[in-house]
């Protein structure tokens, strides 16, 4: 499988200690139901979905998900976080094919 | 619908409702058709283990009213919660009620979030409510749902 590219956007950019920022995480992933027929081939396209997300801020887990294939092609999913001191944001996801990759963004809080 | 045949599917309603809350959730996953078929009704009763929810103005739910593509619908859910320690949103689901497979995504958030608002995007098989169910910190089930018009399905 080629490299799953994916992304971590905070909203505001600069923020400081204490405040509830926008949190969205977005991958590009086919997110394949399994259901789906190939016009060219008429084969059904194997599933390929995101099976869990995690959220892990300074090794505290603050959010978990549970994710099917209803959702939609390359997923944004967005949550609100408490910064709570400089240190790492890293979001994780598995699909059910097995694979896991990992993306982490620096948290800097200002003032 | 004759009368015979009315009391016929009633007595495998009763039977299926009777049986349905022994089986776990594992063994409701087995599904003939599809990969991952789950009705609404069966991932509620699933998740709130029989009890049910209250539609809640609690919870505001944004969805278009008109998707012109079902492939991506964009769906966000806030809660009306302080977020404290005491009192905070457990889960929020989100489900298309008519979908193969209803369930779309289940959030479980702590207090450490600060506010109960998430937002994603779904896919719409055709046009169906969006429901969103929300687990308190207190054991309390809240619901909320929307109608959403498609006018090209997205699964398929």
């Amino acid at each position: 499988m080629e490299k799953v590219k994916s992304l971590i956007k905070i909203k505001p950019k600069k923020y400081k200690d204490g405040e509830v920022v926008k949190v969205s995480f977005m991958v590009m992933h086919p997110m394949e139901t399994g259901m789906r027929k190939d016009k060219k081939t008429g084969k059904i396209v194997p599933a390929e979905y995101i099976n869990s997300v995690k959220f892990d801020y300074n090794g505290q887990v603050i959010t978990t998900m549970n994710v099917w294939e209803s959702l939609s092609a390359n997923p944004v999913f967005t949550i609100y976080m408490k910064i709570n001191g400089a240190g790492k944001l890293t979001v994780s996801f598995t699909d059910n094919t097995g694979a896991v990759n990992e993306t982490s963004t620096k948290i800097k809080p200002k003032g | 619908m004759q009368r015979r045949d009315f009391f016929k599917k009633l007595g495998t309603v009763v039977a299926v409702s009777a049986v349905a809350p022994m089986m776990s959730f594992a063994a409701d996953e087995k599904k003939p058709k599809g990969p991952n078929e789950f009705s609404y009704e069966k991932a509620v009763e699933a998740i709130t283990d029989g009890k049910g929810a209250k539609t809640s103005s609690k919870i505001t739910l944004k969805v278009p009213e008109i998707a012109e593509n079902g492939a991506v619908v964009p769906v966000s859910v806030t809660v009306d919660s302080p977020m404290s320690e005491s009192d905070y949103v457990k889960a929020i689901h989100i489900f298309a009620t008519k979908n193969n497979n209803s369930r779309c995504l289940a959030v479980h958030l702590t207090p450490a979030n600060g506010k109960a608002m998430i937002a994603t995007r779904v896919k719409l098989g055709g046009t169906q409510e969006v429901a969103a169910l929300v687990e308190m910190s207190d054991g309390t089930f809240l619901t909320a749902s929307q109608s959403v018009k498609v006018t090209i399905g997205g699964c398929g």
